[in-house]
């Protein structure tokens, strides 16, 4: 028997798997309006999913994933919530902030749909159904990724993936991009995907941040839109 | 939750093949027979669709409330929007399931695609397929899952059939075959004509005949 490999290698797969589905696909983060604005290059797209990592997923998201990741381990329910409240404010971009919690919300019914530890997803979705909190996307993926014994740090892998997955997509589907500069700028956030993970995942909950102005006004100029192809 | 699960129609068929003008049509209809209905509508590059709905059919006829008139963005994606992972209309679904119990059914319209589009059975429990007489009179012979599957195949624009040469009979006559004997309609979405039809299949086979939820509750 090879124990290099188990089970929940392929789970890490599947949650990872665009096409497992939560809508990431239809995101843009803010591409689509800034494409407006400025012909995009392909630097330009490596560069905006790097501020976006640095400044807002790793300190906000990353943070929260590890918050409510270690809040299941230690059967501490009250601290989940508080990562769930902490990130819905902090998304102040309404569109931003729905997008995130729709989501959440259809990745913890599709994981529930399969999982065998079910007890804290239920008792989150209950919690959401009565108002006590959201669902927000990366504290869904940190309860699911640990029903699913899939490990912290892997579980943040799966959120960055997808973040950049998600604008690569959406740069492709615009034509800033073709299908081979995709694979290089995935290639080439390796570093800073890690970076990211290390530096924020053991981040407690009161010290998560994200600061960028410049990108929060594209999410908001996003939603004024007439003509768009995607949610956010 | 599946005892809160509202009947869902799914609209689904080719660009500017009349699936807006069709709702436009069929909410009025259901809503004399004291039908509520909630609009999902996903558009490929706009929220026109969304927006005209809203503003014809709640902001001047007053038959919807405007936040029951919503518009998804598919991210150039409309199939998958509706089939691979449904999961934001979904969640759109779920929000007014949640909300507005009261609502009799929820019409869902799909971006203009290709004729392999589908519904996603989690999304939609009735399957509408709307094509048009400009294709020309091969199109059901051509099949398609869309035109194979749905559960109601309706052919629009019949009044332009003359000028593009399309014979109406052909069209009836493929469409029984390939369909095996499932039901075709042929319409003309901007007068309406036909679209009553349309509406005593959506309330025999997908309401099963059920009266108004506000009107039995009252
Ligand atoms: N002559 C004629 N025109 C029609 C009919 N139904 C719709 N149209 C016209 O066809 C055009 C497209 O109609 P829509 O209802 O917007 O079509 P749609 O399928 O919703 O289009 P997309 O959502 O953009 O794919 C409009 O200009 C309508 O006025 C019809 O029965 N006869
Ligand atoms: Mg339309």
């Amino acid at each position: 028997m090879d124990t290099d490999i188990d089970r929940v290698d392929i789970s890490l797969l599947q949650m990872s798997d665009s096409f497992f589905p939560t809508g990431l696909y239809a995101t843009s983060n803010g591409l689509e309006s800034l494409s407006q604005i400025k012909k995009l290059k392909r630097k330009d797209i490596s560069r905006f999913i790097t501020i976006h990592l640095r400044q807002v997923i790793g300190p906000s998201d990353c943070t929260a994933l590890g918050n409510a990741y270690e809040s299941c381990r230690k059967r501490d329910f009250a601290s989940l919530l508080t990562a769930d409240k902490s990130l819905y404010f902090m998304r102040m971009v309404e569109e931003t902030r729905s997008a995130s919690v729709r989501s959440g919300n259809q990745l913890l019914k599709c994981v529930s749909s399969f999982t065998k530890y079910k007890k804290v997803l239920r008792d989150y979705q209950n919690a959401i159904r009565n108002g006590n909190a959201t669902g927000v996307y990366p504290v869904s993926l940190g309860v699911a990724t640990w029903s699913l014994d899939i490990p912290k740090n892997k579980a943040g892998l799966i959120l960055f993936y997808g973040f950049a997955v998600s604008v690569i997509g959406a740069a492709l589907r615009l034509g800033i991009l073709e299908h081979l500069e995709r694979q290089q700028i995935i290639h080439e956030l390796r570093p800073v995907i890690l970076e990211s993970i290390m530096k924020n995942i053991e981040r407690p909950i009161s010290n998560m941040w994200q600061f960028a102005p410049g990108l929060d006004i594209l999410q908001m100029k996003h939603e004024m839109m007439d003509s768009k192809m995607f949610i956010t | 939750m599946s005892s809160n699960r509202i009947p869902r129609v799914g609209i689904g068929g080719p660009v500017g093949s009349g699936k807006t003008m069709l709702i436009e049509q069929i909410v009025p209809i259901l809503s004399a027979k004291g039908y509520k209905a909630g609009i999902i509508s996903n558009d490929v590059v706009s929220k026109e669709d969304a927006d005209r709905m809203r503003q014809n059919l709640a902001t001047e006829k007053g038959l919807v409330p405007e936040e029951l008139v919503i518009g998804v963005a598919t991210g150039g994606c409309p199939h998958t929007a509706v089939r691979e992972d449904p999961s934001i209309n979904l969640s759109v679904v779920e929000e007014m399931e949640s909300k507005y119990n009261y609502l009799d059914l929820i019409l869902i319209e799909s971006g203009g695609d290709n004729i392999t589009t589908t519904f996603s059975p989690a999304l939609a429990d009735y399957f509408i397929y709307i094509i048009d007489v400009t294709g020309g009179d091969k199109y059901p012979r051509k099949r398609g899952l869309g035109i194979e599957n749905c559960d109601l195949l309706l052919i629009n624009k019949i009044d332009i059939a003359p000028y593009v040469g399309a014979d109406l009979k052909i069209m009836e006559r493929d469409a029984k075959i390939v369909r095996n004997k499932k039901p075709t309609v042929f319409v003309n979405s901007k007068t309406g004509q036909g679209v009553d039809i349309v509406v005593s299949y959506i309330i025999r086979d997908l309401l099963f005949e059920a009266s108004p939820k506000t009107l039995v509750n009252n």
